[in-house]
């Protein structure tokens, strides 16, 4: 670390002064005015909320209120328009498309299928991919050294070709389809792990903790996970996004989730074709799509500014 | 720089012709200097209300710890503050006002006129770029020359700050040498255009004390020879008392005590630069030296406490201290201090 | 404050036998060059030895390059030397297996230059004074928030204040003060300060050195004290020694140090320390010292410091130095020291001769 300068101030406090080294202003207690401190706080809680309002209605609205089914449609109810009221199905707010499916319902329990899937993969690179990344930061040597090749062969594949071969495989599964984008999850989660352990791992804290008897599991668990973790966090938000859209990618190209499980990407590949008849098909679930893919951005974006300032 | 800048006009004998001559009038003049920082509604006065002239050859210390608002009042008067800065007074250099003067023409001043030497010369020189060529661009945005002529004057310029084998280092990279030869790269920059004001920013802070020894002597010999003015900032009052003609010491923005160099370190009345020397570990002391303490940590700008601003620190404070802010007096001929109640020679800490 | 049970075993050992004994030390780091092939050998520490007595301050004072750091943690054994000794009251560190350096380690503790550096950002004050303890596996819940409180009192923070507290949150001082309490849990007999106090401002420094030395008094503690800055090592030590490139150039009482340097180096220190006194001489580098310090990665031959030194002589490019006794207790490796002069820091110029 390049020698310090004999005048430290308290850090992450006071007025930053446009990093050009000029001195700091002392801590002071009452943070900024009202109005920016609740538009800071709206730069947070404004995208989460979204995000908040699209799980629950995804999840909870097909429970406390019945609506016609997404799947198994009957023909004869194919391509109503909106608002089209069935006194044996329901409301169809949004119409239904070609096989007799409500739009709607489709919509709201594609949802669930997107947002699972993209949960599906985030949770498994930041569990297996972060452990990877931070042990083999962290141990260095051999151990490092062979994970990282592996993980890197698995991103020499092209991506579409092996998601497609695993998904043939193992068979069209929701499971499945989120096992086939992990693949090419869990090497970028390792990489940005290993990355930031190795940033901090030589950090005079771990040295000191060492140096306090700390075992390396200990140190590994309760020092450079906490560091580590907040930046994996951001990505997976980031992440989310992309996986929806593989997820698409593959629906499309009839590799992914199987018939009968709706979901967005699905249902946008799906219904390109009918875009002058019953737009409705694709611009719906692009809509949420791209709502939701901005939230997460937006909460990503918002919480590294947050825990950037540490 | 964008800095909002309201100056003063004064019609007083202060105006005089700007000229090369340097008489007994004044290279530098600043007068009532205040900086302000406005973020998130909360107003920071960094720099309030700071005055000094400086002859040409002669040495100025300002001495403050970290927020005393040294290093931004003089990157005020270079303009090298950011926009959010709103900075008013007047700092008049030959008699030619500085504050509110174009991006332009103060780079154009930049270099011929005054030059600053910053703390961190890692990263004040470009990593990626050798150190000839940082010179020569230096010395050809202001002057005329061919490259091989920048290239010889470079080179001159680095056997001046006593840098070995300069004609090898000269296409060397930063990161090729050392801390204190870095230090004297930067020197060498900011001499080239040999200007008449050299700004010298805790520029020996992060060096070894024999390479400070060495720096220090070295721009004593060049002050001798291009009758070059400096300003020393720094918070080691040893380093003022070796080197310099007068001596600013300033707290929380605000001037607190101003001297002769000699008059102040025979006489410190200002009970902050009186608890400033008593803390700094000396050489004589005795092993297990118990320096005396204040508690307390620098003051927040944004909330200065009524009354003198070293009040809630200070060893002798009383009441009127609490109340009134003292004002920036000369009280005895040539030492100005802000201070109710001065040390006076033999008194003792409450 | 309570004396732990610890403390009144540990402190059975007399004041001026060694507590820490360094022998031969030598550490080496390799430097790479890009795309890993090796550079060359940096020789941070080159055949070091010295000792630590109990209730006594040594301080280490070099510049850049001088490989005072590296001892503090050849000391600690992170990393552990290249060859040499380590005995901490007579059992040698680097011989040791793991388990058992890091029973004796917790008699050792150290305090870092970066305050902020050695806190772990995500961490509570109170949890980082505590980590020792739950390290180490000492006492239940109860014992150790109760040891936490004593030493957060010992080092001037009160624990209502600042337990829940997060770096981020304190001042340098104050985060040196959590550090130093972090030291201070399992009370350990020596405290190494690796430039502890260099980061803070100088009133702030004051404060925390005072606070080494209560600590000091209080709990009979023994330093190994590393700064660059002359003046506040020889204040805070009894005995001090000068180490230039890896290798002691002079080891003495403090104030001998500062009266009657031995080696040249010591005075060329001593002569380029600016003094805030307006009667002091000048400072002056002129017929002390010259030219720049030479890379520890191709160290001169003989003594180290002869392409400086005023006094340089051929054998001094030939043969190296060893450091020998010239006082009780003061030595110095110098060909030709400056022993018996009255060594002139008043006057400009070159002692004589």
């Amino acid at each position: 670390m390049a020698a310090l300068a004999p005048d430290v101030v308290p850090r992450g406090a006071g007025i930053d002064l446009g990093g050009r080294g000029i001195p700091h202003a002392a801590a002071f207690d009452a943070g900024p005015t009202r109005f920016r401190r609740f538009f800071r706080s709206l730069e947070l809680w404004l995208p989460v909320g979204i995000l908040t309002f699209i799980v629950l209605v995804c999840f909870l609205w097909p429970v406390i209120h019945t609506i016609p089914a997404a799947i198994n449609g009957n023909l004869l109810d194919a391509n109503l328009p909106l608002f089209t009221h069935s006194s044996l199905y329901g409301n169809h707010i949004l119409g239904t498309d070609t096989l007799g499916n409500d739009v709607m319902s489709e919509v709201l329990y594609g949802g669930r299928t997107s947002m699972e899937v993209g949960l599906g993969v985030a949770v498994i690179g930041f569990g297996i991919g972060g452990t990877l990344g931070v042990i083999a930061g962290y141990m260095g040597g051999v151990l490092e050294a062979i994970v990282m090749r592996i993980l890197d062969m698995f991103l020499a594949f092209p991506a579409l070709v092996i998601a497609i071969t695993i998904v043939t495989y193992l068979g069209q599964s929701e499971l499945h389809v989120i096992w086939a984008i992990a693949f090419f999850a869990i090497p970028a989660y390792a990489r940005l792990a290993r990355a930031t352990t190795l940033r901090i791992k030589d950090q005079t804290f771990i040295v000191a903790s060492r140096l306090s008897g700390a075992s390396d599991k200990r140190i590994l668990f309760r020092h450079i996970a906490p560091n580590v973790a907040p930046q994996l966090l951001t990505f997976s938000f980031l992440g989310i996004g992309v996986y929806i859209i593989v997820e698409a990618t593959l629906s499309f190209l009839g590799y992914g989730l199987p018939s009968n499980i709706p979901s967005w990407g699905k249902m946008i590949a799906n219904g390109q074709i009918f875009l002058s008849t019953t737009p409705q098909l694709v611009l719906v679930p692009s809509a949420c799509l791209f709502i939701l893919i901005i939230s997460l951005n937006l909460t990503s974006d918002a919480l590294r500014a947050r825990w950037g300032a540490q | 720089m964008g800095s909002t800048v309201s100056t003063e006009t004064e019609t007083t004998t202060d105006d005089f012709p700007p000229s090369g001559v340097a008489t007994q009038v004044p290279l530098l003049q600043v007068r009532d200097l205040k900086v302000r920082f406005t973020q998130n509604g909360r107003t920071v006065r960094a720099v309030d209300g700071v005055n000094y002239s400086l002859q040409s050859g002669k040495t100025l210390a300002i001495i403050g710890e970290s927020g005393s608002g040294k290093t931004v009042s003089s990157r005020a008067i270079m303009g090298l503050l950011p926009a959010t800065a709103s900075v008013s007074g007047s700092a008049k250099f030959e008699g030619v006002e500085l504050l509110g003067m174009s991006d332009k023409e103060l780079r154009t001043r930049r270099g011929p006129d005054f030059a600053m030497v910053f703390q961190d010369p890692a990263r004040s020189l470009n990593p990626t770029m050798r150190i000839g060529t940082q010179i020569t661009e230096a010395i050809r945005s202001h002057f005329e020359v061919s490259r091989a002529e920048a290239k010889k004057q470079a080179i001159t310029l680095l056997q001046m700050v006593r840098l070995p084998s300069a004609e090898t280092r000269f296409s060397e990279y930063p990161h090729q040498l050392s801390g204190g030869m870095r230090q004297r790269v930067m020197i060498a920059i900011a001499l080239s255009c040999h200007p008449k004001l050299l700004i010298a920013d805790e520029a020996t802070t992060a060096l070894d004390v024999t390479t400070q020894a060495q720096i220090m002597e070295l721009l004593e010999d060049l002050q001798s020879e291009l009758n070059m003015a400096l300003i020393l900032i720094s918070h080691d009052m040893g380093l003022a008392a070796s080197f310099t003609d007068e001596v600013v010491v300033m707290y929380a923005g605000r001037v607190v005590e101003q001297a002769p160099t000699r008059t102040l370190f025979s006489n410190v009345r200002m009970p902050y630069t009186k608890v400033l020397l008593d803390a700094i570990p000396r050489l004589e002391n005795k092993s297990h030296t118990l320096l005396p303490v204040v508690q307390g940590r620098p003051p927040d700008l944004t909330a200065l406490p009524p009354g003198c601003s070293f009040g809630p620190r200070c060893p002798y404070v009383q009441e009127d201290c609490r109340e009134t802010e003292p004002p920036l007096e000369e009280h005895e001929p040539n030492h100005i201090w802000a201070c109710f109640h001065p040390v006076i020679e033999g008194s003792s800490a409450k | 404050m309570t004396v732990t049970a610890d403390q009144s075993t540990a402190r059975g050992l007399q004041a001026g036998t060694p507590l820490l004994e360094a022998k031969h030390l030598v550490q080496e780091f390799v430097v790479r060059d890009r795309g890993g092939v090796k550079g060359g050998v940096v020789h941070a520490v080159s055949d070091v030895s010295f000792e630590v007595r109990a209730g006594e301050t040594l301080g280490v004072v070099g510049e850049t390059g001088s490989g005072k750091s590296t001892v503090a943690r050849s000391v600690l054994a992170a990393p552990k030397p290249k060859s040499g000794e380590v005995l901490f009251k007579g059992t040698d560190l680097v011989k040791l297996k793991r388990r058992d350096l890091l029973e004796l380690r917790r008699e050792m503790q150290m305090v870092y230059q970066d305050p902020y550096g050695s806190l772990d950002p995500k961490w509570q004050v109170a949890d980082i004074i505590e980590e020792p303890l739950v390290a180490y596996k000492r006492g239940n819940s109860s014992e150790r928030k109760q040891r936490v409180g004593e030493v957060m009192d010992l080092v001037g923070l009160d624990p209502s204040v600042f337990s829940s507290r997060k770096p981020r949150q304190l001042s340098g001082g104050q985060c040196q003060r959590v550090a130093i309490a972090r030291a201070l849990t399992l009370s350990p007999e020596l405290i190494v300060c690796d430039e502890a106090v260099s980061s803070l401002d100088v009133l702030i420094q004051a404060q925390v050195l005072n606070l080494f030395e209560h600590l000091r008094q209080e709990l009979q503690l023994s330093y190994l004290f590393i700064a660059h800055d002359l003046a506040l090592v020889k204040q805070v030590s009894d005995r001090v020694a000068v180490m230039y490139l890896g290798q002691f150039a002079e080891v003495g009482p403090s104030d001998k140090i500062y009266l009657q340097p031995f080696h040249p180096y010591t005075a060329a220190l001593l002569g380029s320390i600016p003094s805030p006194d307006p009667n002091a001489a000048k400072v002056s580098t002129r017929g002390t010292i010259s030219g720049e310090p030479p890379s520890p990665i191709n160290p001169p031959s003989g003594c180290r410091f002869r392409t400086r030194c005023p006094r340089a002589q051929d054998i001094c490019a030939t043969e190296q130095p060893l450091l020998r006794e010239l006082e009780p207790d003061h030595s110095v490796a110098c060909h030709f020291p400056l022993a018996g002069e009255s060594v002139t820091i008043t006057m400009n110029g070159a002692p004589s001769d």
